[in-house]
């Protein structure tokens, strides 16, 4: 079985302090293909299929139990220094592994996704939520890490050059999918979150590619979210099929300053809530505030790294704290009701002293030829 | 996180395979008041059979009761809500971020001690658990895995068409590879032809170098490619997922005689025995949530035999003069007098 990956080890190293300190035991963690990032953190593994459960003990030794035969192989091979266990139930198998060990300290992360037959009462174990434990480090980057994500930063910047060389008029939103998809592996990017709109006034958000023709005068939208060893980095931009019109133009320019308000309230001491109001306070003062609401947007930003979208969730109700080493998109997307839908969107690091910006794609209502 | 295309057709899915499946599913409910179903992007396959709605983020609940089309309940934000219905049939839509809590309380509100089947149960995510409790206590749960799997095979028409179309794209994706191509490079092809040609989603594995590792891995950044190396194409194509695997001899020496050995071997399904005399085999197959859950196969503890008129993907590994071939393709399993077909 290959070493760990520095990356891993210095993940794992970290991970048992925090347990030791905390009096854990043992540490379990979900993942599945949807939210994986808990799973990766403990054994580091990407999982693509199936129910996935981590069980790493306080000297170091892990297991990894897998429903899916061709996640187990793969498994074998790129998850280094952990045992795989194939097994047809999973919750069944974890419940006889912890029945083994005795009367120790379980925690697990997230809590809620565990399968529920291991978290009932029922069981002869006890599991408590070591959700925020995990969080705590998820959200508090290594160098490395941060490195990683400076590198997946790099890629989306690249891959939102191609994707406007890609929207041309009369080819449908999934071609141009693919042919991003098919750049990012060929730049030996795995993985890529990826949403897409085209049109007008009739657009409310981003979805997956659909059969509709981009045409001429359409906003096109994307948020491109690109990984690097399992990293997820944000981009968010719009176009314009031809030239901007002057209403897309005057909308474009709330964005613009409601991004860099967010970006410079982003800073240690602040909160994610702070970033969400001086975003939003932007589009308040064109009296554009009912269009900051959940029935137009979802968040104003949010948390990445092993998960596209991570904690904290830029929202003016979340309290978290922003400190040094936290990884952000911070994106005001919303409607516009004279344009459409809209987005814009920079990755950011904390510093001690504020942000590092990290995408370098401008800032700018990009135009294609209609 | 799913994206490809994600549509509906009226022509492959028209409304009356779902009232058909539909049909067939109150048949086998007995007792039971409504069904409950849970989907994600990982676990899609029960949702997408009944309703086509298949989530590329986030997660839901189906609730069918015993008349009606079912409802869906939503993670997801109002914002997307077009774009479900656009892809879906259901009767109504919810958006609820806790969904557990409104699937209960929808149930409750029509009868309070409703008798509800979970499929996969045990394997619910606890949270949702936790909230069908909270928001239902007098409801009646059970596992109803077995029952739904009983419903959904065998396949019926519509199903195996859209494998046949699965298995089509998969077959054009792997016919793009070229042998003196880098690792990233095929991997880029494979998928691109792929997605343009309507996959919902592709993953693409390699066996980098078969002389010295058979496991298929997912490629980040460039690794080399050995002489011989295989490639793995998983599919999924309006909910149907199929894979299929090809082994490519840089030196040119094709793999027929393991070709015509691991047809052979299919066509014998459900039995395994042909199967098991290679050096390795899986058996892959769609029952309840998950497209492609193992069945059968080397590493397989507890097998279940696939039932007559059942579409599985079938992997082998077979040695050929002490050469390593990794083949894999889907196949419909025949009836008692009939031999498995593989699709082209």
């Amino acid at each position: 079985m290959a070493d760990n990956t520095p990356l891993a080890a210095a993940r794992r190293h970290r991970l048992l302090a925090a347990m030791q300190a905390a009096g854990i035991d043992e540490m379990v963690a979900y993942g599945n293909g949807w939210q994986g990032d808990y799973l990766r953190y403990l054994s580091d593994f990407g999982i693509l299929e199936g129910h996935g459960i981590a069980v790493i003990a306080a000297d170091g030794a892990t297991e990894l139990f897998l429903d899916s035969a061709a996640e187990a192989e793969r498994a074998e091979a790129e998850a280094a220094g952990v045992t795989v266990r194939l097994c047809g139930d999973v919750a069944r198998a974890v419940g006889a592994r912890l029945d083994r060990g005795g009367n120790r300290r379980l925690a697990a992360a997230p809590r809620r996704f565990l399968p529920a037959w291991l978290a009932d009462a029922a069981r002869g174990f006890t599991i408590e939520d070591g959700t925020a434990l995990l969080d705590r480090l998820l959200m508090h980057k290594l160098p490395a890490e941060i490195d990683a994500i400076r590198r997946a930063a790099k890629i989306a910047d690249d891959a939102y050059g191609e994707f406007l060389k890609a929207v041309a008029p009369g080819r449908r939103q999934y071609e141009i999918v693919a042919d991003l998809e098919a750049y990012l592996r060929r730049r030996g990017c795995p993985d890529n979150f990826m949403i897409i709109g085209s049109g007008g006034k009739d657009v409310f958000g981003m979805a997956p590619p659909s059969e509709r023709r981009i045409a001429a005068g359409d906003l096109v939208t994307t948020e491109l979210t690109p990984a690097v060893e399992g990293y997820y980095v944000q981009i968010c931009r719009t176009l314009v099929v031809g030239t901007a019109t002057a209403a897309q133009a005057r909308a474009f320019a709330i964005y613009r300053e409601a991004l860099e308000a967010g970006i410079a309230a982003a800073k240690p001491g602040a909160t994610a809530a702070d970033v969400a109001r001086a975003e939003n306070d932007v589009f308040r003062k064109f009296a554009l505030g009912d269009y900051v609401t959940s029935k137009y947007t979802r968040v104003r930003g949010h948390g990445m790294g092993l998960f596209a979208d991570s904690k904290p969730h830029i929202l003016e109700d979340v309290d978290t704290p922003l400190e040094p080493g936290m990884a952000l998109i911070i994106h005001p997307n919303t409607y516009h009701p004279e344009v459409g839908y809209l987005v814009l969107g920079d990755a950011v690091v904390v510093t001690e002293t504020g942000v590092e910006v990290l995408c370098g794609t401008p800032r700018e209502l990009f135009e294609v030829p209609a | 996180m799913r994206r490809g295309l994600i549509s509906r057709s009226k022509t492959e899915l028209p409304d009356a395979v779902f009232d058909a499946r539909l049909e067939r599913l109150r048949a086998a409910m007995g007792e039971l008041d409504a069904l409950l179903i849970y989907t994600n992007n990982t676990r899609p396959a029960a949702v997408s059979w009944l309703a086509g709605f298949i989530p590329y983020w986030s997660e839901a609940l189906l609730v069918a009761p015993r008349e009606g089309l079912p409802i869906l309940v939503v993670a997801l934000t109002f914002r997307v809500k077009q774009w479900i219905e656009r892809t879906s049939r259901v009767a109504e839509v919810i958006h609820s971020p806790r969904i557990g809590i409104e699937a209960a309380r929808m149930i409750a509100s029509r009868k309070a001690d409703a008798a509800v089947g979970v499929v996969d149960f045990d394997h619910l995510p606890a949270g949702i658990a936790d909230d069908l409790g909270e928001a239902g206590p007098r409801l009646a749960l059970s596992d109803a895995s077995d029952l739904f799997a009983m419903v959904r095979a065998p396949a019926d028409p519509a199903e195996i068409m859209l494998t046949a179309r699965a298995s089509s794209i998969a077959g054009a994706a792997l016919a793009r590879i070229e042998p003196r191509d880098g690792a990233g490079e095929i991997v880029a092809a494979v998928e691109q032809e792929a997605r343009r040609s309507g996959a919902e989603e592709i993953y693409v594995a390699i066996a980098p170098d078969l002389v010295r590792d058979r496991r298929l891995l997912r490629i980040e950044g460039e690794p080399a490619l050995g002489r011989r190396f295989a490639v793995r194409a998983s599919v999924a194509y309006k909910g149907c997922w199929v894979r299929r695997a090809v082994t490519v001899d840089r030196d040119g020496g094709g793999p027929e005689a393991a070709q015509a050995a691991f047809a052979d071997a299919v066509a014998r399904l459900p039995g395994d025995r042909a199967l098991s005399r290679f050096c390795s085999f899986l058996v892959e197959g769609c029952r309840t949530a998950q497209p492609l859950e193992a069945l059968m196969g080397s590493r397989v503890a507890e097998p279940r035999t696939p039932v007559a008129g059942a579409v599985v993907s079938v992997q082998a590994l077979i040695a050929v003069e002490g050469r390593p071939v990794i083949l894999g393709a889907p196949a419909l399993v025949g009836a008692s007098s009939e031999t498995a077909s593989i699709f082209p």
